[in-house]
């Protein structure tokens, strides 16, 4: 359906008047008018026509009437496939409706009128498709949000046939939603699925606070606990158990009567052979202690025979060692002296060969220095005369370079110069052809005179005006002509002008003297030239630098010494290594003999120190020994006593012998008897401990006993599995369910976003021009858009700003009158002072977004705001107003 | 004259049942205690005055004060009754404070065979027991059954534990483990007949030789109904007329069922299950194979149905893998989202690249979603 134009009879402001509203195009058409021009009555009444019925008297109606009261009438002309039609419809008084053909021909009126219309909703959007300012394509003043917000019956009527509307639309394009995301049964499923879940798990999918599975968890947690406390005392109680009765049957064999007389017999058998073996222990000793006295008074005796001997020995190593200390310390002296005298021979030598040495080197170091004062003033001669020269040539190139900068010839000059001689004589030569010729034939002896010149022979070309004189006839004054006279010797000036110019340029006053001059200027850079080659021989780093060479020559020449001129200097060279091998030999030769000095004095020094350690050493052995006579005789008689002191001495060894070979082991048999008294100590010992033990075990065995732990541990560990299995179970069930859920979820969300595509397919290209990369989320129950995602935050429409949200209002409708067009039931978009809020830039991608869609919509702008909309383009509506 | 007496062994006596719930677990208890006076009272039916506990009467080496009390006293009131008891391997020897106490606090008509020497239980008539000295004891205790008793003398053998299976099969012991007692013990030791107890369940092992089963059962492992063994002797060397006498309370049954689709559930559970006093029965079912998801739904719901009408009920599905037929989806959903999440679900369950946990879930999942769409269309 298109709409073509609106007629209003006596409404609102117009009353008395009729306003038609024409020129609306297929496409965008605008009406952009000042506030109260009535675009909101066209659009009200446009919308009465559709959805007020003609016997309607309710508010919606009563508001088009004008204060002074009447009937409002509004027609609008539509177009439809099947050809076009007009509505018209009268209100409150004598209300009719009626539909005429393009022909004039009514084809219904009133109730079927009506019905026509429903038909026609019907027909192009489903059911209340086109309803109200807040459908699907009406698109008025100030509105922000996709549909009406409130809770009043009215606004969820229109809510409720909005959705309608989009449901058969996107059921018409996509499927049935019910069919596609499981509709009322998958909400049934889902939310049985999370009923089930609810009192297991949290949100998170954690176990649940209360729930069964958490309960059956911390069932499992509480019985472990309980298990693991009471399971040390259940194996505590078996462990008693077992050692109740290894007690017992320990006690039963240690109070067996015929073991208790084996143990007291064996404590006596083992204290008898221990006595015996202690009686025979002390015998041994004795005899020990004898043989020892006895081993010790011949040792005694052998000692200090040793030690006078040994004394004796020693004096007299002592008295040999001091004797040879004193030849050596006296060799040592000696030669300690030898060596110092030698040592003084050596230095004196090694001064004598040194000072030599110096002063040929000061004579050889003078004899250079003369040699080289010599060779400097040679050089400073040579270098004296190629100063001279270079000074010479720089003077010379100084002078021709001063003649070059005077002459301006040059050959370019020449040529300029030739060639303005050249154009002065062409010049010459035409105004001589041109110019009257004065032949003089005289026939008498007169002479004409030209100018008071003796007119000669031959024709003369008069380029000027002229007297000529002819004696006796007078004068004859000559023109050739003013003009012409005059503008050929302008140019003849002119042409000399510019020659005498060429020729200054030149610096000559005739083309010959240019000539020469030019001849003259080759010449002199070529001398220049050459000068210029032979001071860079002479000096080529320049004068200066042979000047600074020259300087230096004399300095060096006059540093020469006063002595040494007439020195060898190969025979100084000579006799200089000679002395100085020498003074190196004579050094060498005093260094050893200071170091052998230094050893004799070390080694007299030592030998000294021994001579008297030797003699005190020496002195102290006299001091030890005494008399040596008496030391002789106390030899003699230890000697003497010798072997009687060895026979004694082996007669105890063989009785202690004898004793040791016969004894018992003490030892053995304390250890036998400390064995036997323990064991029997050690039995009466484990009887009473183990009497002991018992009682403790009855006692322990018998409060545990009973606390019937056995029984207890096996019920809670039998709970504790039964516990574990129930928890195993409500995890199953956990399992099952939340994939089940998210099965559910993901499958729906796939459904929803293939039931919106063809939404979304129409909707994204407009969102891009104003949001690119945006992404918009449709609500399945709405369906309309409800999250906007920018830049990767989604918000929802209702936290947008105003702006925004007109913007997506607007889009959508034009999104979703697109999919009405693709079903086959286009409809029109009308805009009623929409865009209220959007800025600037906004607004301009608005209207691309409206001109993009408005090439196979039509859309309907009103608008107040004409500047903004000046740029919307579009088919203009023309607004005619005629009074009834 | 015969000598006739009640061979019953495996009381265990103050088992707990930790791993069921409150009700059950007192009533299963309850019926363990109750066990003494049901074979006096089948004792009392054979006209037997004897009964001989072939081991563990006690479940544990220290039962609970009032296990034990109760116990004594429940045989002191069968007073017309011998009762004699042989340690077990759950009430070994080792128990020493159960028999000191048992010693102690025993009725007259309580007799303990604490060790292994014959006992003469009436006029010629003696009993060799093998009492367990350790819970493993690690050697044939029955050797000591051939000792001798005077000439002429009925010998009735008392052990407790595992035969040696020769076949090479597994051993007939409770808790598993390699069996001791060699199986013609009775033969080797001139025995009249051999009691045994440990092996839960009744069963002749020879002529002479029978473990008579637990009086009350306490497991799935045994689907046969409590009871004992009424034995008479009559001279020595007579084969003995055994007769197995029904004593138990409550049936434990451990079924196990294969599905496959198109069986009528209902039909094998009423075949499987027990027609009457349900309440008295426990069961654990083990459902395994196939079905479609209908189907399945309908066991579900069949189970769900039968499971309060036992004393105790569980019934593991996990075995059960899932078939889902294009009608089952169908009936999901014929398309959309619910469609489409149970072929997700269906194609998870089956595919080997994931864990069979993974897969366990999802087929559980699509059940789920199966029964909670047929729910939410009804």
């Amino acid at each position: 359906m298109k709409l073509r134009a609106i007629e209003l009879s006596n409404i609102r402001r117009f009353a008395g008047q009729r306003a038609r509203l024409s020129g609306l195009g297929d496409g965008l058409t605008v009406l952009s008018e000042p506030n109260e021009f009535g675009k909101s009555t066209f659009f009200d009444a446009l919308h009465a026509v559709f959805f007020e019925r003609h016997r309607a008297s309710g508010a919606g109606v009563k508001s088009l009437r004008p204060h002074a009261g009447g009937a409002p009438e509004a027609s609008v002309e539509v177009e439809l496939t099947k050809g076009h039609y007009t509505i018209f419809k009268r209100w409150l008084s004598r209300p009719q409706a009626r539909i005429t053909e393009a022909g004039g021909r009514i084809i219904a009126q009133d109730d079927e009128a009506e019905a026509w219309i429903e038909a026609l909703m019907q027909d192009g959007a489903g059911a209340g498709g086109l309803a109200g300012p807040s459908g699907l394509v009406w698109v008025r003043q100030g509105l922000l949000g996709l549909e009406p917000e409130g809770t009043s019956a009215d606004e969820k009527r229109i809510r409720e046939r909005g959705l309608n509307t989009r449901r058969d639309l996107l059921s018409s394009v996509a499927g049935e939603i019910e069919a596609m995301t499981g509709g009322r049964r998958m909400d049934a499923v889902v939310a049985r699925v999370v009923e089930d879940l609810a009192p297991l798990v949290t949100a998170t999918g954690k176990p649940k606070s209360g729930g069964a599975w958490a309960t059956a968890l911390a069932e499992v947690e509480s019985l472990a606990k309980e298990i693991a406390e009471l399971r040390p005392k259940a194996e505590r109680l078996s462990g008693d158990l077992a050692r109740r009765g290894e007690v017992q049957r320990q006690i039963a064999r240690l109070t067996d009567p015929a073991e208790a007389e084996a143990r007291t017999e064996a404590v006596k058998a083992a204290k008898a052979a221990y006595e015996a073996a202690q009686a025979h222990a002390a015998q041994l000793a004795q005899s020990e202690t004898a043989l020892r006295l006895a081993q010790n008074e011949e040792a005694a005796a052998n000692g200090e025979i040793s030690r006078l001997t040994q004394l004796q020995a020693r004096l007299k190593d002592l008295a040999q060692a001091r004797d040879a200390a004193e030849t050596k310390a006296e060799a040592a002296r000696q030669r300690a002296e030898d060596l110092a005298g030698r040592e003084g021979a050596a230095r004196q030598k090694a001064e004598t060969t040194g000072q030599a040495l110096r002063d040929l080197r000061a004579r050889l170091g003078a004899a250079q220095k003369a040699q080289l004062a010599r060779a400097a003033a040679a050089r400073a001669e040579a270098l004296s005369s190629q100063v001279k020269r270079a000074e010479s040539l720089q003077q010379e190139a100084e002078q021709i370079t001063a003649k070059l900068g005077l002459m301006r010839i040059s050959p370019k000059a020449l040529q300029a110069a030739e060639e303005a001689q050249a154009a002065l004589d062409r010049l010459t030569v035409q105004a001589e052809l041109q110019a009257v010729q004065i032949t003089a034939h005289p026939t008498g002896g007169g002479q004409a005179l030209l100018e008071g010149v003796p007119l000669g022979p031959g024709p003369h070309p008069v380029l000027a005006a002229c007297e000529i004189t002819l004696p006796g006839f007078g004068s004859l004054h000559l023109d050739p002509g003013a003009k012409r006279g005059a503008e050929t010797a302008q140019r003849l000036d002119q042409a000399r002008g510019a020659r005498d110019a060429a020729l200054a340029a030149c610096g000559a006053e005739s083309l010959s003297d240019a000539r020469h001059l030019l001849n003259e200027a080759q010449r002199l850079r070529e001398a220049l030239k050459q000068i210029t080659a032979s001071l860079a021989d002479v000096a080529p780093k320049g004068a200066e630098s042979l000047r600074a060479d020259l300087a230096r020559a004399q300095a060096e020449a006059t540093q020469a010494p006063q002595q040494g001129a007439e020195e060898d200097i190969p025979g100084l060279e000579v006799a200089l290594a000679q002395a100085d091998e020498a003074a190196s030999t004579a050094q060498a030769e005093a260094r050893t003999a200071q170091d052998l000095a230094s050893t004799a004095r070390e080694a007299r020094a030592g030998a000294e120190a021994a001579r008297l350690a030797q003699k005190q050493a020496h002195e102290a052995a006299q001091q030890e020994a005494g008399d040596p006579q008496a030391l002789a005789e106390r030899l003699a008689v230890l000697r003497a006593e010798l072997p009687k002191r060895a026979q004694a001495t082996a007669e105890k060894a063989q009785a202690h012998q004898l004793l040791t070979a016969a004894a018992p082991d003490l030892a053995t048999a304390e250890a036998r008897l400390a064995r036997a008294t323990s064991a029997a100590e050690q039995a009466r010992h484990e009887i009473e401990e183990g009497r002991r033990h018992l009682a403790e075990l009855d006692t322990r065995i018998s409060v545990l006993a009973e606390e019937g732990i056995e029984e207890r541990l096996a019920d809670l560990e039998g709970r504790h599995q039964e516990a574990e299995a129930r928890a195993g179970r409500y995890e199953g069930e956990v399992k099952a369910l939340t994939r089940l859920r998210v099965a559910l979820e993901a499958a729906r969300s796939a459904a929803r976003e293939a039931y919106f595509e063809p939404v979304m397919r129409e909707l994204k290209p407009l969102l891009s021009i104003l949001h690119p990369g945006a992404e918009i989320e449709i609500d399945d129950q709405t369906l309309l858009p409800a999250i906007l995602t920018r830049e990767g935050e989604a918000e929802s429409l209702g936290i947008l700003s105003g702006g925004t949200r007109e913007q997506l209002a607007i889009l959508t409708r034009l999104a979703f009158a697109r999919l009405f067009a693709q079903a086959g039931h286009p409809v029109p978009v009308i805009l009623d002072d929409a865009l209220v809020m959007s800025d600037d830039d906004r607004i301009e991608a608005m209207f691309t977004a409206l001109h993009r869609v408005a090439r196979d919509q039509q859309i309907i702008v009103f608008t107040c705001r004409q500047r903004a909309f000046a740029q919307l383009g579009g088919a203009k509506a023309q607004v005619t107003v005629e009074a009834l | 004259m015969a000598f006739s007496f009640l061979h019953a062994s495996d009381l265990h006596l103050g088992k707990p049942f930790g791993g069921y719930p409150e009700a059950i677990r007192n009533r299963l208890r309850e019926a363990r205690h109750g066990a003494i006076a049901a074979l006096a009272t089948a004792a009392r039916s054979g006209r037997a005055r004897h009964v001989l506990l072939a081991g563990d009467t006690f479940d544990a080496e220290t039962p609970a004060p009032e296990t034990l009390r109760q116990a004594l006293s429940a045989m002191a009131e069968e007073s017309d009754i011998a009762w004699t008891l042989l340690p077990g391997n759950h009430d070994s020897l080792a128990a020493t404070e159960l028999w000191r106490r048992i010693a102690t606090e025993a009725p007259e008509n309580l007799r303990v065979l604490t060790t292994p020497d014959p006992i003469a239980l009436s006029g010629g008539v003696y009993v060799l027991p093998a009492p367990c000295t350790q819970r493993r004891p690690g050697r044939d205790l029955t050797e000591a059954m051939s000792a001798p008793t005077p000439e002429g003398a009925v010998r009735i053998g008392l052990g407790h534990g595992a035969i040696t299976d020769f076949s090479g099969g597994e051993s007939l012991a409770e808790e598993g483990g390699a069996g001791i007692i060699p199986p013609d013990r009775a033969t080797r030791s001139g025995l009249d007949y051999l009691a045994l107890g440990d092996w839960h369940g009744q069963m002749q092992v020879g002529p002479r030789t029978w473990y008579s089963g637990t009086p009350e059962p306490d497991g799935f492992k045994h689907d046969l109904a409590g009871g004992a063994l009424l034995v008479s002797l009559d001279r020595p060397g007579d084969p003995p007329d055994v007769t197995p006498m029904e004593t138990g309370h409550l049936r434990w049954h451990g079924l196990s069922l294969e599905m496959l689709p198109g069986e009528d559930t209902t039909a094998l559970l009423d075949l499987m299950l027990p027609g009457s006093r349900r309440r008295n029965h426990l069961v654990k079912l083990v459902i395994s194979g196939r079905l479609p998801l209908a189907e399945r739904a309908a066991l579900e719901a069949e189970l769900a149905r039968l499971a309060p009408e036992f004393g105790w009920w569980a019934a593991d599905l996990s075995r059960l893998g899932v078939e889902a037929l294009p009608e089952d989806l169908d009936q999901i959903d014929r398309a959309g989202a619910l469609r489409q999440a149970a072929e997700v679900l269906l194609a998870e369950s089956g595919d080997l690249a994931l864990s069979q946990a993974d897969r366990d879930v999802a087929a559980r999942a699509l059940a789920r979603l199966y029964a909670l769409s047929q729910e939410v269309q009804a």
